[in-house]
């Protein structure tokens, strides 16, 4: 364990936060590791093959555990006790999942691990919507090619140099995992229509890796994992940073403030133990922020000073600005097709085996929208959950022998569509201070602003359209519920948990809060290496970029504390 | 009663469960109560409390919360729960995996979708079984075949077959055959393919 004084000050120990640990403890500089929540052991918390007998209500999810009783999520979901958040008046709804768990959402991300292409990084150049990043897909690439052999990402497939979905170099990846029987059937579908299917690239370690184990081709990812075979800080980031020697970890520190010395350098953070009340200030001589793109954005517009009366670095007006999630939505279908199929083991690595990029680039005019989404489809004889019997229609009568039957038969015969696509950021989504609401301990909330654009509206109605002709043309009966006018089917505002932006990286203080490295421009010894930093929002799931950028920027970090320069 | 009456049901606890369940009869009968009552202060009442943000998950405790069915109600949803699924020559049935106490448990939970359907499985179970405690082997048969279309009996079909097919035996009866570790995946079998096949040249794909 190091002590004081620091060289750097983490707060939050999820993606951003574990990978900037783990990059500075390994270049010799002293951390301490701020977390707001419990400290938490996946090696002897995982609930690894217990099955929904063993909980409460079978596992289902409540109020207490949103995404089910084993879901690796401690203290958290839509609600945290004691720390709330509002939605301004007026807004269209905004939810907000958080975990208070060392590690973060990291223990129970869906691990799919899908880089930016190089459009993601220039969209404005592209079509005049959203705004570029300060680097390019080439800046980030070696750091994505590092990321992807430090994590463990399954999905190796001979390049294919699809427009925008980037074939990672030989020995990036790990074996890709094969197609369940369900993902064989769908992707004739898929290719009658001239739409490409391809292996997920997950961050589960499919083959022999150094220093980790391999999985075990069962139990859901989204539990954790107690052998550390998937990607999550607490396993594989966290570890080898303590292991140096110069990691200090507290835990249920919540960090409300970041300290300014005379000069105006940031001096160290001031946080709320959550369990005592206590407040602590400590020091060091540089902070990063990686508490989330919600929870950095309210730390540094608590963060008043004369010289920054509206929040740090919020000079301009940026902190909270262009906040992005994922759209999303998703539709079943059932497939008499699949009914009967001989019983075969469709666990497998957590992540979905294959899946469809976007393939409508240069469609765009026809298409009547201008981003695309990928699309993740789940199925299989996967372990029963309570929800098994949906698969017989109430108006069918059946009990005993032909109800046993029935269920045998239809049992892996649904596909869940899942759609994930690119939202581009509009002055109407972002985040400011609560002027009234303060947390248990005084620190007012976040209030989030939402609304959707027309071009999230249209792709979400596009989904539902390729969703439903996907599951006609393999003969199935899409399950109701389903809504086809975009504005009904889209998610909610954050509830794909990819909020991202609200202090994102620009060429100047102008357009942004912090530079290329996540170096703010108000504040030089302070960094930000969260999801908070993008500038776009892709339709690839976020969590392999902010590793990637988490430590180019740490990187950067290392470098200057290493100069002097902070 | 006739020879083939319905068994009573017993529930299907653990020890620990056991200990638990002494603890509130020996509460209630210390009360005076003289009957040992299920629950009386369920629905968001003081003792009526959530398993919480951050339960044991590896080695999960029983569900807190005091179980509401009377001994009656418990009878008949194990009787309607054996009419739904009766042992099979290879599987058990519901009454024999528990599946009665599952039902409890789930009507009794503090949570918003359990105290939605405790209404009409409730009230369900009190109307079911003033018709079939007591009532002789035709007379039963028809009283469950009566309600096929109610709301009650399709959401106590939904949570029977759900609860069932969720445990090792269901899983069982149902073919899957996951759970277990590998060292490799090696993806589905020839038979599975070439089934499938099949099936993927009547869609013409």
């Amino acid at each position: 364990m190091a002590s004081e004084p620091f060289d750097v000050i983490i707060v939050g120990s999820g993606a951003g936060g574990g990978m900037s640990a783990y990059h500075l403890t390994k270049s010799g500089l002293k951390v301490l590791m701020l977390e707001a929540g419990r400290h938490y052991d996946p090696a002897t918390e995982t609930p690894m093959f217990n099955i929904p007998a063993d909980a409460p209500l079978r596992g289902v999810g409540t109020p207490d555990k949103p995404f089910g009783f084993y879901d690796a999520t401690v203290d958290g979901g839509w609600e945290v006790p004691n720390e709330p958040y509002t939605v301004a008046e007026g807004s269209e709804p905004f939810t907000w999942w958080r975990p208070r768990m060392l590690g973060g959402r990291t223990n129970h991300w869906g691990r799919i691990a899908l880089r930016f292409g190089e459009l993601d990084f220039k969209p404005r150049s592209r079509d005049g919507l959203g705004y570029d990043w300060p680097i390019t897909y080439d800046d980030l690439a070696p750091w994505y090619d590092k990321t992807e052999r430090l994590i463990g990402v399954s999905g190796a497939a001979p390049p294919r140099g699809l427009l925008n979905t980037p074939d990672s170099p030989p020995g990036c990846l790990m074996e890709a995992a094969p197609p369940r029987a369900f993902e064989i059937f769908y992707e004739r579908a898929f290719r009658a229509m001239g739409i490409p299917v391809i292996p997920m690239h997950g961050a589960v370690v499919t083959q022999a890796m150094e220093g980790r184990n391999t999985c075990i081709f069962a139990t859901p990812c989204g539990r954790g994992c107690s052998i550390g075979a998937n990607f999550q800080s607490t396993t594989v980031l966290l570890p080898p940073a303590m292991a140096t020697g110069n990691l200090t970890i507290t835990t249920n520190a919540l960090v409300y403030q970041v300290d300014l010395d005379k000069a105006g350098k940031a001096k160290g953070v001031t946080y709320v133990d959550r369990k005592t009340g206590e407040h602590h200030s400590v020091t060091a001589r540089s902070v990063v922020l990686a508490a989330g793109s919600g929870e950095t954005a309210r730390i540094l517009l608590n963060s008043k000073s004369a010289a920054f009366p509206d929040g740090l670095g919020n000079t301009n007006g940026m902190v909270g600005r262009y906040l992005m999630d994922s759209v999303g939505l998703s539709v079943q279908g059932r497939f008499p097709a699949l009914e009967g199929l001989p019983p075969t083991n469709d666990d497998g690595q957590g992540t979905q085996h294959t899946y469809v990029p976007w393939w409508g680039y240069g469609k765009q005019k026809d298409l009547g929208f201008p981003r695309g989404y990928h699309i993740e489809i789940g199925g299989g004889r996967r372990m029963p959950s309570l929800g098994i019997g949906s698969y017989v229609a109430d108006d069918e009568n059946l009990v005993g022998d032909a109800l046993r039957d029935t269920l045998r038969n239809r049992y892996g015969s649904g596909i869940g569509f899942d759609g994930r696509g690119e939202m581009i950021p509009n002055d109407d989504c972002y985040c400011e201070l609560d002027p009234k609401v303060k947390d248990k301990w005084g620190i007012p909330v976040l209030r989030f602003h939402w609304k959707w654009g027309d071009a999230e509206i249209r792709q979400a109605a596009h989904m539902v359209q390729t969703f439903l002709e996907v599951i006609d043309r393999l003969g199935g009966t899409p399950v109701p519920g389903y809504e086809t006018d975009g504005r009904k089917a889209i998610s909610k505002g954050g509830e794909m948990i990819h909020e991202v932006g609200t202090v994102r990286m620009g060429h100047n203080d102008k357009d942004s809060v912090v530079n290329q490295y996540g170096q703010s421009w108000a504040v030089p010894n302070l960094f930000v290496t969260d999801g908070a930093v993008l500038v776009s929002s892709p339709d690839k799931n976020p969590t392999l970029s902010i590793l990637a950028l988490a430590w180019r920027s740490s990187d950067h970090l290392a470098t200057l504390a290493k100069q002097g320069a902070l | 009663m006739s020879d083939d009456a319905p068994k009573p049901y017993v529930s299907k606890i653990d020890r620990r469960t056991a200990i638990t369940w002494i603890g509130i009869v020996g509460a209630a009968t210390a009360a005076g109560a003289g009957v040992v009552v299920y629950g009386p202060k369920i629905g968001g009442q003081a003792d009526a409390r959530g398993y919480g943000t951050d339960p044991n998950l590896v080695d999960p405790a029983r569900a807190p919360w005091p179980r509401l069915l009377t001994p009656d109600q418990l009878q008949t949803a194990s009787i309607l729960a054996d009419y739904i699924l009766p042992a099979s020559a290879t599987a058990p049935s519901a009454s024999a995996v528990g599946i009665p106490d599952f039902v409890d448990e789930w009507v009794s939970a503090p949570y918003p979708d359990q105290i939605k359907s405790r209404t009409v499985i409730v009230k369900g179970l009190s109307d079911l079984g003033r018709k079939v405690l007591k009532a002789n082997t035709a007379d039963r048969a028809a009283a469950m075949s009566a309600i096929l279309a109610t709301p009650f009996f399709i959401s106590f079909r939904k949570l029977t077959i759900g609860a069932y097919y969720t445990t090792k035996e269901g899983f069982r009866d149902i073919g899957y055959i996951g759970n277990v570790a590998r060292v490799s995946d090696p993806g589905p079998s020839e038979a599975v393919k070439a089934a499938l096949e099949r099936e993927l040249k009547k869609l013409g794909l």
